[in-house]
């Protein structure tokens, strides 16, 4: 046996758990995952089913786990899991999967296929078939602090250009504030705006806040590419941050997996509860709305429309809250169809959009938003993550859809805010 | 890819297997039971002592009775000879002559001329000629009229071929199941042809072409090209006698199955000569078409197990419906330029 | 003695495996332990498990348009299945002699057209199944014995129908018993391991407020 398998076979057998095992002996092979998946519905390649692409810890849980399994596997009848048979699930699973978990969703079974195929990636991962350009993130967000290669000194930068537009002082590294605030790489190199926003709205709001100079991402490289182990080593630092400044609350900024990771996943990767409570930027706004401490004025009256995040909606919990605060500021907002904890991804969460080999994949697959686009053609598009974001800008420039405006709800919120004295 | 082949293959072997034991199953299951049978023999045979009264009342004249119900004043049904002599000395000799005879002549005419071969050879470019749902609508169909016939066929002819192979009590218990069995699939055969009309119908009416297509016997004589559409003449013809035969079998069927609404022995009688005649038409033309879309002319099978045919193929069989489908898919191509890798990735059974 | 056996013995030894391999394939789940949760749930995960388990007998609308075969054809032979399995006159006069509790059966006409509609529904599901790219791709042959064997109980079922026949009676039975013999170390056990399934997903997207 092969060392690569060996360790991606170890890897897999440390991620088997109770739910593992009740899924695949519920499994009844009907498809219906299928087409609940972008990949598949867009490209009609049956590979791309999200179960199939499990695979790999279906065979190791039939040969290992399974009393027919396990009899033809030691009498030498059943194919087993082979190092080919990873090296062959590498591009279904890291290009061709987002983790969106819509197939979650629909299953008839009940199964979470998207909880599996986390735990696929365990096994990839550890069996070193992982796609470079994540890796590379990944080496990044361990040595540097960031999978961009975002440094403190640009965030100064930045934080500086932010100070100066909004004339207000940003602050950092303040012991005792209430909310420790961070933000992904693509934020600080893509959105600065968004920095000066939550400047604007938490002078407004009156809100304490701060953010840390030891540590300021909130995304996870280790989530992406199934590495539990680096996934730890990156919540650590979050919450050694947030215990040097004494915070009460973390503030997930506009991310998608940024926030699933930070506020539910992080506690286990740990193995502990969090010593702070973890809000997402829109849930904290939302809580400020029904306290009635954010007060909007005027109105967006485009026709617009928002996009779920999906690891905000369908895997977060927030669905609700954007939907409210748009509400105060976008009198025409149309949903789209097939929202909420149904909505199409933009095609490069789960990692796809560090990995460049599947570029040309991802914006095949960005027919399905497109569809959902078309269906009811808005004039400016919302959301809540900078990924998301950047994936949708570049679906749009692809399809030459450029009668579509993006915006983040933070900034629209920030650009209609009441100044009071806090 | 070679995996791909080979899964593709295996999962070939299980549907051919499956279909094959499923058919086998069929008739021999009813089979295990026999020893039981023969355990204890019935003595039979005891001589009948009012044989001259029942001659005599035979007569076939209407009388009164205190059970009021359908035909209840018929002692004897007069008809009852007539449809007697029509199945035993007409339907099943000339239905045996008629459904030998034209296996005969497809297996003669397979040694002699033998398959009707793709011109050039196979390209191996595949083109989509029945969706998912087509062929699920088509096997579905198949699965019932097998079903159906092999039972019918059961209860036409096992007097003569099954009674001296499992004996007569055997033959009861064989014939009782196939009774049962083809009474509840009967309904349902409807349900099939119905679907196959909606899927299929809007490719089967006349068009231009498919008189010239007939008199050149679809390429036999006259040589040169013959033109056709989705289907030529000849599968047109089969697509009508196979759904026409079909509703009449379903019609006369449910008059034989649910006897409950008033018919008598006269309609039910009626019905059966329908449901015979129809039965062993659509049983006889279904061997050429099973010829025809199997060993009678290459590459055509792959169109109804995994959908594609070779362009080839399309090309000399199905001319116009080729062009069809070329100027369809030149509309999707220009859309989709620059739509990336994965626009070039067909589905696994596509590249076999 | 065929019968005696099918009757006897054979029926004996299809009940035991049959009991103790879906026992068995339940607790057996449990051999590998989920880890705890430490996250703040905001929603309750009990409410999710007891949800995502009614609310998943029903199709999400989003998936109507693209799963029609699937949806009519799988309510059509589940719930044939279960009317025929529970409430066919024989079967219920066989569960009154074995356990000592009876209850109304169907009449025959119900019985005619449930056994109809739950064929339709199988034989669509699994003809669908061989023909689809995605089912195609999935399936094993675990997937198709699991059909075939249920299609041949339900065929010897109904041929048996008319109750004349001691040799078909007994045919049927054997054949459920080979069924019952399968039934747990085969995909069948999906008719029980639903319920955990949806009940793990339920929770796990309870505990974050999401509807599963």
């Amino acid at each position: 046996m092969s060392d690569k398998l060996t360790l991606g076979m170890e890897a897999m057998r440390a991620q088997m758990d109770t739910r593992v095992m009740s899924y695949m002996s519920s499994c009844v092979h009907c498809g219906i995952c299928a087409e609940a998946c972008l990949f598949y519905t867009e490209t009609g390649d049956a590979r791309y089913t999200p179960i199939y692409k499990v695979e790999p810890l279906r065979k190791l849980w039939r040969q290992e786990y399974t009393f027919w399994g396990k009899l033809a596997a030691s009498m030498g009848l059943s194919k087993k899991l082979t190092e080919e048979d990873l090296a062959n699930w590498e591009e279904l699973v890291y290009d061709g999967c987002t983790m969106c978990s819509r197939c979650s969703m629909v299953c008839p079974v009940g199964i979470d296929i998207a909880y599996m195929i986390r735990k696929v990636k365990e096994g990839l991962a550890a069996a070193g078939f992982s796609p470079e350009g994540l890796v590379e993130a990944g080496k990044r967000a361990v040595e540097i602090g960031s999978p961009m290669g975002v440094t403190l000194k640009t965030l100064d930068a930045t934080i500086r250009v932010q100070e100066k537009e909004t004339g207000l002082k940003i602050p950092m590294d303040v012991e005792g504030a209430d909310y420790l605030c961070l933000f992904s790489s693509g934020e600080i190199a893509g959105f600065p705006e968004f920095i000066g926003s939550l400047a604007k709205i938490f002078r407004a709001t009156g809100v304490s806040w701060t953010i840390s100079s030891e540590y300021f991402e909130a995304t996870n490289t280790g989530v992406q590419l199934g590495n539990s182990k680096m996934a730890a080593t990156l919540v650590e630092r979050v919450v050694s941050a947030a215990e040097k400044l004494k915070v009460k609350n973390v503030i997930s900024p506009e991310c998608g997996h940024a926030y699933t990771t930070i506020r539910w996943d992080a506690p286990n990767f740990i193995g502990r509860p969090l010593p702070f409570r973890v809000v997402h930027i829109i849930e904290l706004l939302d809580e400020l709305r029904r306290d009635g401490r954010l007060k909007t004025e005027g109105v967006n009256t485009d026709r617009l429309s928002y996009h779920d995040p999906c690891n905000a909606a369908r895997r977060g919990g927030v669905i609700k809250q954007p939907r409210d605060l748009l509400a105060m500021v976008a009198p025409n907002f149309t949903e789209l169809p097939e929202t909420g904890d149904m909505n199409w991804c933009c095609g490069g969460g789960g990692g796809v959009s560090s990995n460049e080999r599947a570029d040309p994949l991802r914006l095949k697959v960005f027919d399905a938003k497109k569809r959902q686009l078309d269906a009811i053609r808005p004039e400016g598009l919302v959301t809540a993550c900078s990924n998301c974001r950047h994936m949708l800008e570049d679906g749009l420039e692809e399809n030459e859809m450029h009668d579509i405006e993006l915006l983040g709800i933070t900034e629209l919120i920030a650009d209609h805010l009441v100044e009071e004295s806090g | 890819m070679a995996t791909q082949v080979q899964t593709a293959n295996r999962h070939r072997r299980i549907i051919v297997w499956s279909l094959m034991l499923l058919i086998a199953l069929m008739l021999f299951l009813p089979l295990i039971p026999y020893a039981l049978a023969y355990v204890s023999p019935e003595a039979g045979g005891v001589p009948n002592p009012g044989t001259e009264l029942w001659r005599a009342v035979r007569s076939g004249d209407k009388g009164t009775s205190q059970v009021q119900g359908v035909d209840t004043g018929v002692l004897i049904n007069e008809y009852g000879e007539a449809w007697r002599h029509f199945r035993m000395e007409q339907l099943i000799p000339f239905g045996a002559m008629l459904m030998g005879s034209v296996l005969v002549l497809i297996v003669l005419f397979y040694l002699v001329s033998g398959p009707l071969r793709i011109p050039g050879g196979a390209t191996g470019k595949k083109i989509q000629r029945f969706s998912v749902f087509e062929r699920t609508t088509h096997w579905f169909t198949v699965s019932l009229f097998w079903l159906l016939a092999l039972t019918g066929l059961i209860l036409l002819y096992g007097r003569f071929v099954l009674i001296p192979v499992l004996g007569p009590e055997g033959f009861g218990l064989t014939a009782s199941a196939c009774k049962e069995a083809h009474n509840l699939f009967g309904p349902l055969f409807l349900v099939a042809i119905l679907m196959m009309l909606l899927t299929f119908v809007k490719d089967n009416i006349y068009a231009r072409g498919d008189i010239t297509w007939l008199l050149k016997g679809g390429g036999m004589f006259g040589g040169g090209h013959v033109s056709a559409g989705r289907f030529n003449a000849g599968e047109k013809i089969w697509f009508w006698i196979a759904v026409l035969g079909g509703l009449v079998l379903s019609a006369s069927g449910l008059v034989l199955d649910l006897a409950v609404f008033g018919q008598g022995r006269e309609v039910m009688a009626i019905s059966h000569v329908l449901h015979g005649i129809a039965a062993l038409v659509v049983i006889t033309v279904s061997f050429g078409h099973i010829y025809m879309g199997t060993a009678g002319v290459e590459g055509t099978i792959s169109s109804m197990t995994n959908g594609y045919v070779d362009e080839a193929w399309a090309k000399s069989h199905h001319d116009r419906w080729y062009a069809e489908m070329q100027a369809a898919a030149g509309d999707d191509e220009a859309e989709q330029a620059g739509g990336g890798a994965a626009a070039g990735v067909a589905s696994p059974v596509a590249n076999d | 003695m065929f019968a005696q056996l099918v009757d006897g013995i054979f029926w004996d030894i299809a009940l035991w495996v049959f009991g103790i391999g879906v026992l068995w394939g339940i607790l057996s789940i449990f051999r590998v332990r989920n880890k705890p949760d430490y996250s703040e749930p905001r929603g309750s995960g009990t409410a999710g498990a007891v949800g995502a388990n009614l609310r998943r007998f029903l199709p999400r609308t989003e998936l109507v348009s693209r799963t029609r075969l699937h949806i009519v054809a799988g309510y059509l032979f589940h719930l044939g299945l279960f009317a025929l399995l529970f409430f066919a006159a024989p079967h219920v006069l066989f569960f009154e002699a074995q356990t000592g509790l009876g209850w109304t059966p169907m009449p025959y006409w119900a019985f005619i057209i449930t056994a109809q509609l739950s064929f339709l529904g199988l034989m669509l599901l699994w003809i669908h199944r061989v023909m689809h790219p995605v089912t195609r791709l999935l399936s094993d042959l675990d997937d198709h014995l699991a059909a075939i064997l249920t299609f041949i109980v339900m065929l010897t079922g109904c041929m048996a129908l008319i109750g004349e026949f001691e040799g078909l009676r007994v045919l049927h039975r054997f054949t459920v018993e080979l069924l019952m013999v399968y039934f747990p170390f085969s995909r069948l056990m999906h008719a029980f391991m639903f319920i955990p399934s949806r009940a793990f997903t339920g929770a796990w997207f309870g505990r974050r407020g999401v509807k599963a």
